[in-house]
């Protein structure tokens, strides 16, 4: 088991980082019930885990006894068709549609990625949303009765699919809550926020990241030389699971530990680094075409377009002069806005990556002649 | 029609009077021609009205296939036919329209085991459609299946365009006979527009005699030239209408080619444009018009665009390189703004579609304003399909492994997978090896292989 995994909290009381959320939480379910919730904050910030330590404390060890499921859902969508020559609407008729879903459940939870069933994520959120949220668990004290669904990733769904979601959460709130998880708030409608207790998970510090990481060294028995759980901290990003990630991968290229030992990087990071340095060194339509290669090559490993655009904003920023950095960010935010939009991410990176190495040559012509 | 085989192959254009010919030896020999008709296709509701009692579907090639196989055992067995078989030739001039692959090696095979055992004359009329579409799948099959049929043993005969001179004799008599005045001048045109098509030629003529009174307004002596070398057919009321293939076009777009000044027409409507915006006159028509010539879709245009452009630019022009990326920037967002809709407006989608293509051509002829010298480049196709194949697979692989590597509480998100997991595993590099990689990788990725294979065919055929 990766110590990701294995040192993950179980309960609220135990949790290292964001003490005053936990009792919070805890106070929160002390009733045994809970309004809907939506946990927001970046990535590696711990919101999984407290959503599993949350689901322990109402539930109990039984909320730990999961499965994984691989479901093909039909969900049966109706269609319908405009005629140009009558101004009417007919129902053409209904079709089947497979829907692929890994699902976790345990007796009280089901835990999903809507998103993962990409443009057909409304279909999840209509049709298997409401059937699961509609199976009331029946319990003997007549107690939580309630089921409680975790959905992944909701700033990723689709408007429609969210506008689903809304109705959903009002119909169904007798018999189910829903915990929404997402990276930002921003990416989810108002409607379905101000149906839930917003809770904001911050990125953990960069002490309380060491902390942790003494805490598992101690809990595996290692030395760690001063300074050393420090720059693994410094690395990560403020990403604890990075952090907790970089630590194990550390252990096994060298131990014991030295302070001067290298820390490896995450491999799509260092390319979208060397392209950075590509883009600086020549501003060509020949260079153009070799950063789109390496870009391919990056999209072919499923790095997200949104988390390549911001990598390579950050490194070329690293290099650039500040008069340029206004300009650059904004003109990088305008594509991530149309990566967003469009559909083709790589039309968007493209022509940020051009936007730039017009800019820049336009500045190094004029400052050097 | 005496020692190869008893089947001739009659190959050319449309409208060049293959089946005509055919018709007309019959007569002069005097024999019966007894033709194949194709049955009525079955259209998918009524199959599916159908099936409910019982009723088989049968396609137009089972059926075919049936009759060829009739034939080659017992000959011509109608009731309709009287006297000897001698005196019957046998005509199929409506092959089954194939499509894919296996479908078409079936025609084939079932063709070829006819010209091989026929007994009785036959004839086999195969058309021709564009030549120059070549990426057309199915052109190029009908030319393998004329190359093996003929290696089979059978006659062929090859129509070429009827020349303009032909077609201006024929016209000519059509009209005497039919007592009609029209103008040697229209004659002409008519023959030139038509494009070797004699049968068009002449429905062109017939339009053109409906209005006696009216003569059309004549096109001048130059105009006349320029029908045949500007494809310029659109101001007349007859003549075929140029098809071009999507290469063709695409050829267009790229290279780029513009006046190497501004002609007169084009200073005097002209808007006070700054100097930046100014581009010499295009050497071709309209992009919209090369657009609807080419039937291209917007989306496989704009892709094809987006592979190829940086080839034609300069060196040194990055803020072309820039304006073009940005407009096709453009035309990818208009084309997915209609997407998640649940109904399917498909006339907004259709202006949607030709304004994203019209945006992406005229984009990418705007954009390069500092064209290469034209030189010969191979156009490529767009790599992105490739890359979108191989994301979609390892996408597919990691949620695989998503939950059997990680017998955690919760789902993994596919960002976190990607960005945090798989690069620290890779440095881990332990259980990973055992549990996953070795096995599945080696398969996967020869099967990926073929997958890619059958698909570039696929996807081909689509254009």
């Amino acid at each position: 088991m990766l110590w990701v995994d294995k040192y993950r909290p179980k309960t609220l009381d135990k949790v290292i980082v964001h003490q005053d959320v936990a009792q919070n939480l805890q106070k929160l379910v002390s009733e045994g019930d809970c309004p809907h919730l939506l946990f927001y904050g970046p990535s590696g910030s711990g919101k999984k885990t407290l959503i599993m330590a949350l689901l322990r404390q109402i539930f109990g060890p039984s909320a730990d006894k999961v499965k994984v499921e691989n479901k093909i859902w039909k969900v049966d969508v109706s269609f319908s068709l405009n005629f140009f020559f009558f101004s009417f609407r007919m129902q053409a008729g209904t079709r089947t549609i497979d829907v692929e879903l890994t699902t976790l459940s345990s007796t009280h939870h089901v835990e999903l990625n809507p998103s993962d069933a990409g443009f057909q994520d409304r279909y999840v959120v209509q049709e298997i949303i409401k059937e699961m949220a509609k199976n009331r668990p029946i319990d003997t004290k007549g107690k939580k009765g309630f089921k409680v669904l975790v959905l992944n990733e909701v700033d990723k769904l689709s408007r429609e699919a969210q506008h689903s979601l809304r109705r959903t959460m009002e119909k169904y709130s007798a018999s189910c809550r829903l915990i929404l998880c997402s990276n930002s708030s921003s990416k989810v409608t108002e409607a379905v926020r101000s149906r839930c207790l917003n809770v904001r998970i911050n990125a953990p510090m960069e002490e309380e990241i060491v902390n942790v990481l003494e805490f598992i060294a101690k809990k595996e028995g290692l030395q760690i030389p001063q300074g050393f759980a420090a720059r693994i901290a410094e690395k990560s990003n403020r990403n604890l699971r990075r952090a907790v990630l970089t630590f194990e991968a550390c252990r096994v290229q060298q131990y014991p530990f030295t302070n001067n030992q290298a820390i490896p990087p995450m491999d799509w990071e260092q390319y979208v680094s060397e392209i950075a340095s590509d883009i600086m060194k020549e501003q060509s339509p020949k260079r153009l075409f070799e950063v789109r290669g390496k870009l391919y090559e990056l999209l072919t490993n499923c790095i997200p377009p949104e988390i390549i655009l911001k990598r390579l904003l950050f490194e070329l920023l690293k290099k650039l002069d500040s008069e340029l950095k206004h300009e650059v960010s904004n003109w990088a935010a305008h594509y991530e806005h149309r990566m967003r939009l469009g559909q083709k991410s790589i039309f968007h990176l493209e022509a940020f990556v051009a936007k730039f190495m017009s800019i820049y040559k336009s500045f190094l012509v004029s400052t050097f002649g | 029609m005496d020692g190869r085989s008893n089947v001739l192959l009659v190959a050319g254009p449309s409208g060049v009077g293959k089946t005509a010919t055919i018709h007309a030896i019959a007569l002069h020999l005097g024999v019966t021609i007894w033709e194949w008709t194709t049955p009525t296709p079955t259209v998918w509701p009524e199959h599916l009205h159908n099936s409910n009692s019982g009723l088989q579907y049968i396609s137009k090639l089972d059926e075919f296939e049936g009759f060829v196989e009739r034939v080659r055992k017992y000959g011509l067995t109608s009731p309709m036919l009287k006297g000897s078989q001698a005196s019957v030739i046998l005509l199929v001039d409506d092959l089954p329209v194939v499509n894919g692959r296996d479908v078409y090696g079936r025609l084939q095979r079932c063709l070829t085991l006819l010209v091989q055992l026929v007994r009785i004359p036959t004839a086999i009329v195969i058309t021709n459609y564009d030549k120059d579409d070549s990426a057309d799948l199915s052109t190029r099959c009908w030319e393998e299946l004329l190359v093996s049929l003929y290696s089979a043993g059978a006659c062929k005969v090859n129509f070429n365009p009827v020349t303009v001179n032909s077609i201006k004799k024929t016209l000519t008599t059509i009209c005497r006979k039919e007592q009609r005045e029209v103008d040697a001048g229209s004659i002409e045109l008519i023959a030139k527009a038509s494009g070797g098509d004699v049968r068009h030629a002449i429905n062109s003529l017939q339009y053109l005699c409906l209005k006696p009174h009216r003569r059309p307004i004549l096109p001048s002596k130059e105009r006349l030239d320029n029908v045949r070398c500007m494809d310029d057919v659109f101001s007349l009321p007859f003549g075929k209408d140029e098809t071009l293939s999507l290469f063709h076009a695409l050829g267009k777009f790229l290279h780029n080619k513009r006046e190497s000044e501004h002609t007169i027409a084009s200073v005097r409507d002209t808007f006070l444009l700054k100097e930046k915006f100014v581009r010499f006159p295009l050497k071709m028509d309209a992009p919209e018009v090369v657009l609807c010539q080419a039937h291209g879709q917007a989306r496989t245009l704009s892709e094809f665009l987006h592979e190829n452009v940086l080839d034609f630019l300069s060196e040194e022009a990055i803020d072309d390189a820039w304006l073009v990326a940005s407009y096709l920037s453009d035309a990818d967002f208009l084309l997915s703004s209609l997407n998640g809709h649940l109904s399917r407006d498909f006339g907004a989608e259709n202006i949607i579609q030709s304004a994203a293509a019209s945006v992406a051509a005229r984009g990418v002829l705007f954009g390069n304003a500092h064209p290469v010298p034209s030189r010969w480049h191979a156009i490529r196709r767009p790599k992105l399909w490739e890359v979108e194949q191989s994301s979609r697979r390892n996408k597919c692989q990691m949620f695989s492994q998503r939950s059997d590597l990680y017998n955690s509480l919760t789902i993994t998100d596919q960002i976190v997978m990607a960005t945090e997991f798989r690069p620290s595993l890779k440095w881990l590099g332990f259980r990973a090896s055992e549990s996953f990689q070795a096995d599945g990788m080696v398969e996967d990725s020869t099967c990926l292989h073929e997958n890619k294979l059958d698909l570039s065919d696929d996807e081909i055929e689509d254009w």
